[in-house]
């Protein structure tokens, strides 16, 4: 760890501990009855995941204001201290998340300019906004938060939303909602290979140059303020918040965390590590077994995803095999989804310390996912040292959180049985020395018996298309169990919106299909959307004929 | 200037850091040789060592490789496409009109399975270029189809020099002056734009020129000039250091751009499509390095109304180094028939007709003393056909490059994919040809649906 | 660079005796009747073998006699010796004469509005004067179907021969409904519709031509019954389908639409089906051959319809259906570049399906699932003059077309692109004035 970083760690360490100070301080009366009595507790008995990885029965664990101030078998019990009976609970170091956006939102797009020029748009509406901090869209009170957190996840890197550059990531506990939860601002600047839609950079060519030209320019340009600094007569440097967000990453005091998705993606993103000679993160990296050796001789950082390939194989029926060559064919796509299923194993075996980033997925698939990789060759140490440890040491916060030691964060995950067993549960979560604690009885089934959403109101809706997105609204009516509406649209044949019925709305277990037709100069294009209701959100695809189809999402305006 | 020479010479390390490609060991015995550069050798051996042609002749033995007893079959160079799109992730960035900061090399793909098609057709070389919707494009990659690797850049051909795309005419201005609303939208805002291009590279190499210089000084404070990809690849442009390969169909636009290279003292310069190519013949001869075409495609959009498929017979008689190019998945499959098509068509001679897919492109590529024929020291890509390359009967056997085999007709699976999704249950059934064509990736969905552009969009 | 080689250019020169025609500055080439003696040929009849040393002769649009010692006083006589004869070939599926310029929508008149459309005239729409029509006939190619496409019933096709003033004058006796079979396939990468919305889609599309056809049905049984109808031209066509008055031609071309094709067929015996496109037909050859329907597939010159099939899988599929014992003719599916329907051909035969047969797939076969055999597809007494002299095997890339005969009309062997061509091979001034 730079020097540098460790200043800003001890930083913000004190600024932790002042925190919970004057949290006492101040707290005089609290008339919501919700503050808890005290910041001291016990767990008694318990199982502890020793950080070599051992499970030690009967241990006890003192919590105190938001450190682990001991382990071990006979810890005697301060007066104030909450007492858990541990007895057959196993304790684990809360879960460390390399890349997430739980509670994260997207800034709101900018305006666009009067004289807009699709070839040199401002950078902000193209996607380049190094500067943001995530910390300025992130909410803790978001109920993704309370899902992750559930999951056993205290700690996260959390990525601005955006586009190419979309700003520097922030580490924050999950912890309780009085507390400001900032580990640390400007972790990384986070890049991507995200294309702004119909203006520059509009693909993954344009991302590639603008890269390079804007890491370029920022070192000519702290080149420029340097000399500015200690010389007269230097004219003065242009402030560009764009290439000045660059700076800490020429002297490699501030790495890039790449987005990529699988070895291609991660290729493109060491080419331009090694041309440009960033220190360099990957987060969500997937299908990348195949250049497992090229990671690892440039011991670079890999975030792998938790993300793996929906199970179709099992789902088959016999009578569907009938087609003579089919046989072939699911046998390569059963290979592929082993290989997927094994990729972290083979991480282990190639000696990587890889972390996960939730990018991407579902709280709920967390402990699932992790079962197959453990089912497919990687061991269960090295699944904990992934959620733990090895963020642990790629953030450099190795020393303050990532195992169950004295003297560490109070970031603890708690569970009914041993961590990966199929039946074990999280029983409670300290995060930030506060407890959560969660109800085991029922296992929640999901999908299926959840009611259905009525579809009746205004959404708003964005398609994105290979040039471009289109915004529109969908305004839906329901009459008995019939739905019918219409849809805005840009219009094709020139400028402005234009309005059609949206026909044959079919919906059942909160799947929605519909189809519209627009005359295009004397030519009639049907499009028919379907996707997935959740909530006021509609995740589909809009397709149309022979042109293929794109991704379409919609979000329910409240009230309407 | 330092500095710079250090940006671009970083630009280009990232080609030489990958580890080294396969070659390979061969002895190919009594073949008919078409040499391309040397006449036909009846019954004669190559020997391939360490992916180079060691020697041609006759009872020739030894090497480390395999034999391959090709009596009765005919050996020719591997087929060079100086116009494609295979292997590419992305084709156009279709949003400024003057993209040369760009590279395609940026968005190779490697399991793209067009690769092995090209093969299977006696292909071993391709141009991929960037798309035609910008009047200045992306720098274009020169890929060897050495099929198989994971890696994009073992696809690279590294020898090859650099090349870039411009585009004339339809597609330029309707993608920006119609479309956009930005210039050009015509024929003269393309000449405009090329030559705004040029002017404004001129005064950015000045003014790195002048840092450079002032940064010789003792104790310099110049304070350097802002870095621009763009102008600095049209600078080299400028200095001879990359070949423009133009896409252009009317003979007004490509007298155009002869007289704009003529101001600039430009010299690499190819033309592709160039349908009306026939219609200034003497001054493609006379001016250029030549023009790369269709055997027979036109009338797909006005611009190539007034086409005729005797175009490569009118450009080669009238001495202009002249290929045949696919632009096409498909096509890129049996260039040896389209390079036939030139004796229907004009009544070219078989070693006329087989120079326009091997020796004439690899001289527009800038890679004919490597590749384009069978000779002592060159590179060994070759093809095995079972009869005479230039008959619709032909069907190619083997197809090596670097000495490597990468296509046998006997061997190989069927299912050629390096890669499966995992999900893919219905897998996609192609009725038509959508991928690999010069308009990809500019098919608007809301703004512009342009009904040509899932047809012929070259 | 302006020297090439002379001895070439000669040869050129007589490999297109088109300049021996004798064009006069300013005057136009007209295809012409009359009484045509081709003597000393090598005469492939297709159907009766190759005869040598063979005279054909032409009159009044047929061939009047075939033999070798032939003679005519007031023919005009043109020698054959070391050419070849064949009969016109077929295309079995274009849009030529029906749209000039891709991307000029104004110039596409293949594609009407409206699903239901089987009273669309494809033979309405054929511009005789289309440019790519002279470039097309020298090639051998003299007779087309015409094509419309879009919805599911888009039109009645029209087979033409590719000479005439009139739509009337070039209509070569065959018209079919056209319908495309809805596809269950997922059409490209870009089709990101779930596994479940493609079966359902396909469903639904069934369902809707099922309630199609029935309404069909009832109105051709109303028809025979001579009762009363209010105007529906829509049904009225389509009830032609239904009777087998008209044929149908089914586009369809993923392997299980064909078969879902074949069991949609099963229950109407009366329909006269003939399938098109059928990419995917070697997949379900023995199914296709059992249902005894004949097949125009094409074009060979296109890439495998999956990224796992053998590279080859368009190329040997014409090959493979022919093997199964499927009635197989061959088409482009091409506009401006329906010459290359002998180089389909030609990668056919390469490609399995042997010359023989792959020249019955572009002459013969064709006429007979067109339902023209006794006017064109062979050579023989009696038939059409719809025939070519060549100097060589047509499928041949180098082979030159030297005569076209349609319907006993010689035809001019220019076009634009042999125009562009004798102005500019050297043009003047070069590059200096």
């Amino acid at each position: 760890m730079s020097i540098i970083y460790k200043k800003a760690y001890w930083w913000t360490f004190a600024v932790f501990i002042g925190f919970i100070i004057t949290d006492v301080a101040k707290a005089q009366s609290d008339n919501t009855g919700e503050r808890r009595v005290t910041g001291t507790y016990i767990i008694t008995n318990a199982n502890v995941a020793y950080p070599s990885g051992k499970i030690q029965s009967n241990t006890s664990i003192l919590v105190k204001n938001g450190m682990i101030t001991a382990v071990g078998k006979n810890i005697a019990s301060p007066s104030n201290a909450h007492h858990i009976k541990g007895d057959s609970l196993f304790i684990y170091p809360g879960f460390i998340d390399g890349g997430s956006t739980a509670g994260v939102t997207k800034p709101k797009d900018p305006e666009r300019p009067s004289n807009f020029n699709s070839a040199s748009p401002p950078d902000d509406i193209a996607g380049i906004t190094p500067y943001r901090n995530a910390l300025d869209y992130f909410d803790l009170g978001n109920a993704q938060v309370s899902e992750w957190r559930k999951a056993g996840f205290t700690m996260a890197q959390i990525l601005p939303e955006g586009g190419m550059l979309p700003g520097q990531t922030a580490l924050v506990i999950f912890g309780d909602k009085t507390s400001t939860n900032i580990y640390s601002e400007n972790t990384a600047l986070y890049a991507t290979f995200n294309a702004s839609r119909g203006m520059y950079p509009g693909t993954l060519l344009g991302v590639m140059a603008k890269f390079r030209s804007l890491y370029r320019n920022a070192e000519l340009s702290s080149q420029h303020s340097a000399l500015f600094a200690s010389n007269q007569g230097i004219n003065r440097p242009e402030r560009d918040k764009v290439l000045e967000a660059f700076y800490p990453t020429l002297d490699k005091s501030l790495p890039i965390l790449f987005a990529v998705e699988d070895d291609l993606t991660v290729r493109r993103a060491l080419g331009l590590q090694r041309e440009l000679g960033f220190r360099m993160i990957l987060s969500g990296a997937s299908n990348v077994e195949e250049i497992i050796p090229i990671l690892k001789d440039s011991q670079t950082a890999v975030f792998l995803s938790l993300k793996l390939p929906e199970d179709k194989i099992s789902k088959i029926k016999e009578d569907e095999e009938s087609d003579f060559e089919r046989k072939e064919r699911i046998d390569r796509i059963k290979s592929s989804y082993t290989k997927a299923l094994e990729e972290a194993g083979k991480f282990e075996k190639a000696g990587i310390a890889f972390g996960f980033s939730s990018q991407g997925i579902k709280s709920a698939d967390l402990m699932k996912n992790i079962r197959l990789m453990i089912a497919n060759g990687l061991s269960e140490e090295a699944a904990l040292a992934a959620l733990t440890l090895n963020p642990a040491r790629i953030l450099g916060i190795d020393r303050y959180t990532g195992t169950v030691e004295q003297g560490k964060l109070a970031n603890l995950v708690i569970t009914t049985d041993s961590l990966f067993k199929e039946d074990s549960q999280v029983k409670y979560v300290f995060a930030d020395g506060y407890l959560f604690e969660y109800d085991t009885k029922a296992k929640k089934t999901r999908s299926e018996t959840t009611d259905e959403v009525d579809l009746a109101g205004t959404w708003t809706y964005v398609a994105r298309s290979p040039q471009g997105d289109s915004q529109g609204q969908m305004v839906i009516a329901r009459e008995s169990n019939v739905y019918t509406g219409e849809i805005t649209l840009d219009n094709p044949a020139g400028s402005g919106q234009i309005t059609t019925a949206m026909n044959n709305i079919e919906y059942n277990n909160n799947r929605l299909r519909f189809e519209f037709s627009i005359d295009l100069g004397g030519n009639y294009l049907t499009f028919s959307v379907s996707g997935d209701i959740d909530g006021d959100e509609f995740d589909g695809d809009l397709s149309v004929t022979d042109l293929g189809s794109f991704p379409f999402k919609a979000t329910k305006q409240p009230g309407a | 200037m330092r500095k710079l020479i250090f940006i671009f010479s970083a630009f280009l390390i990232f080609g030489t850091a990958s580890a080294q490609t396969k070659k390979g060991d061969l002895l190919i015995k009594n073949a008919t040789v078409i040499t391309v550069t040397d006449g036909i050798l009846e019954d004669t051996d190559i020997l391939v060592e360490n992916g180079l042609i060691r020697r041609i002749g006759k009872g020739l033995s030894g090497g480390n490789g395999t034999t391959i007893d090709a009596k009765g079959k005919y050996v020719m160079p591997g087929i060079i496409d100086a116009h494609s799109h295979i292997a590419l992730d992305v084709v156009n960035e279709a949003t400024s009109p003057i993209t040369s900061e760009v590279w395609m090399g940026d968005v190779i793909d490697p399991y793209d399975i067009g690769i092995y098609r090209a093969l299977a057709g006696g292909t071993t070389i391709s141009h991929a270029m960037h798309g035609s919707a910008n009047a200045i494009g992306g720098q274009n990659v020169t890929l060897k189809h050495r099929y198989g690797t994971r890696n994009p850049e073992d696809l690279i051909m590294k020898e090859a020099p650099r090349t870039i795309k411009f585009a004339l005419g339809e597609n330029p201005t309707r993608v920006h002056g119609r479309n956009n609303n930005i210039q050009p939208r015509t024929r003269m805002g393309v000449e405009a734009v090329i030559r705004n291009g040029f002017s404004e590279a001129q005064q950015y190499k000045r003014r790195w020129s002048e840092y450079d210089q002032a940064q010789k000084q003792r104790n310099s404070t110049a304070v350097p000039p802002k870095y621009d990809a763009r102008l600095q690849t049209l600078v080299d442009i400028l200095d001879g250091k990359v070949i423009i390969h133009c896409h252009s169909y009317r003979a007004d636009e490509i007298y155009m751009l002869i007289n704009v290279c003529k101001d600039f003292d430009i010299k690499n310069i190819v033309f592709s499509h160039v349908n009306e190519g026939f219609k200034v013949a003497p001054e493609l001869a006379e001016y250029t390095m030549g023009a790369s075409v269709f055997a027979d495609w036109w009338a797909y959009k006005f611009e190539v109304y007034y086409s005729t498929a005797f175009n490569a017979a009118i450009l080669n008689r009238n001495g202009v180094v002249t290929s045949i190019n696919s632009d096409s998945g498909e096509l890129i499959r049996h260039l040896y028939h389209e390079a036939a098509k030139t004796q229907r068509y004009g009544g070219l001679t078989d070693q006329e007709a087989l120079e326009l897919i091997t020796i004439n492109p690899a001289k527009q590529l800038g890679i004919a003393d490597k590749v384009g024929s069978i000779e002592v020291g060159k590179q060994a890509d070759l093809v095995i056909f079972d009869s005479h390359p230039l008959s619709v009967y032909a069907i190619p056997q083997m197809t090596f490059v670097d000495g490597v085999k990468y296509f046998d007709i006997n061997e190989d699976n069927h299912d050629q994919r390096i890669r499966v999704s995992a999900t893919e249950m219905v897998e996609p059934i192609y009725l038509k040809e959508h991928e690999h064509k010069c308009m990809h990736n500019v098919d608007f969905l809301f703004s512009n649906f342009g009904r040509n552009l899932f047809d012929h969009n070259h | 660079m302006r020297k090439f080689n002379l001895i070439l250019f000669a040869c050129t020169f007589t490999l297109l005796p088109l300049w021996a025609t004798a064009q006069i500055d300013g005057e136009v080439v007209k295809p012409r009747s009359g009484t045509f003696l081709l003597r000393n040929a090598t005469v492939v009849t297709v159907n009766k073998g190759i005869l040598s040393n063979t005279s054909v002769l032409i009159s009044e649009g047929n061939i009047t006699a075939i033999g070798e010692n032939i003679s005519s006083t007031d023919a005009e006589i043109i020698d054959c010796s070391g050419k070849y004869i064949y009969p016109g070939m077929f295309d079995g599926g274009t849009k030529l004469g029906m749209v000039e310029i891709n991307s000029v929508a104004e110039t596409n008149d293949n594609a009407e509005l409206g699903n239901v459309t089987p009273n669309m005239q494809a033979l309405t729409t054929i511009n005789p004067n289309a440019v790519a029509i002279p470039v097309t006939r020298v090639s051998g190619v003299t007779t087309t179907l015409a094509v419309p496409s879009g919805g599911l019933f888009p039109g009645t096709a029209a087979l033409i021969n590719l000479n005439g003033y009139t739509p009337d004058q070039m209509y070569a006796g065959f018209k079919g409904v056209v319908m495309n079979f809805p596809s269950s396939a997922r059409r490209s990468t870009r089709d990101r519709r779930s596994d479940d919305d493609i079966k359902k889609d396909a469903e639904t599309a069934m369902k809707n031509i099922n309630e199609l056809w029935q309404r069909a049905t009832m109105f051709q049984s109303f028809r025979e019954a001579e009762a009363e109808l209010d105007y529906y031209p829509e049904m009225e066509h389509l009830s032609k389908a239904v009777s087998g008055e008209l044929p149908l031609l089914i586009e369809v071309n993923a392997a299980k639409d064909i078969t879902n094709t074949l069991e949609w067929l099963a229950d109407k015996p009366n329909v006269r089906a003939i399938l098109t496109g059928v990419a995917e037909g070697w997949r379900v050859a023995d199914k296709i051959a059992a249902a005894g329907i004949p097949v125009i597939t094409g074009p060979m010159l296109s890439i495998p319809t999956r990224e796992s099939d053998r590279y080859d899988a368009a190329y040997t599929n014409p090959g493979k259906l022919l093997a199964a014992g499927v009635k197989v003719g061959l088409r482009t599916n091409d506009t401006e570049n329906v010459r290359n329907l002998p180089f389909n051909a030609g990668f056919a035969a390469a490609y399995g399906m042997g010359k023989d047969e792959a020249l019955k797939a572009v002459t013969l076969v064709p006429a007979e699932i067109f339902g023209v055999a006794d006017r064109l597809g062979s050579i023989e007494q009696g038939k059409s003059a719809t025939l070519f002299v060549s100097d060589g095997d047509p499928f041949e890339t180098k082979t030159q077309i030297l005569h076209v005969f349609i319907d006993g009309y010689k035809i001019p062997m220019t076009n634009r692109h042999i125009q562009l061509y004798q102005e500019f091979l050297e043009r003047d001034p070069g590059l200096v004035k």
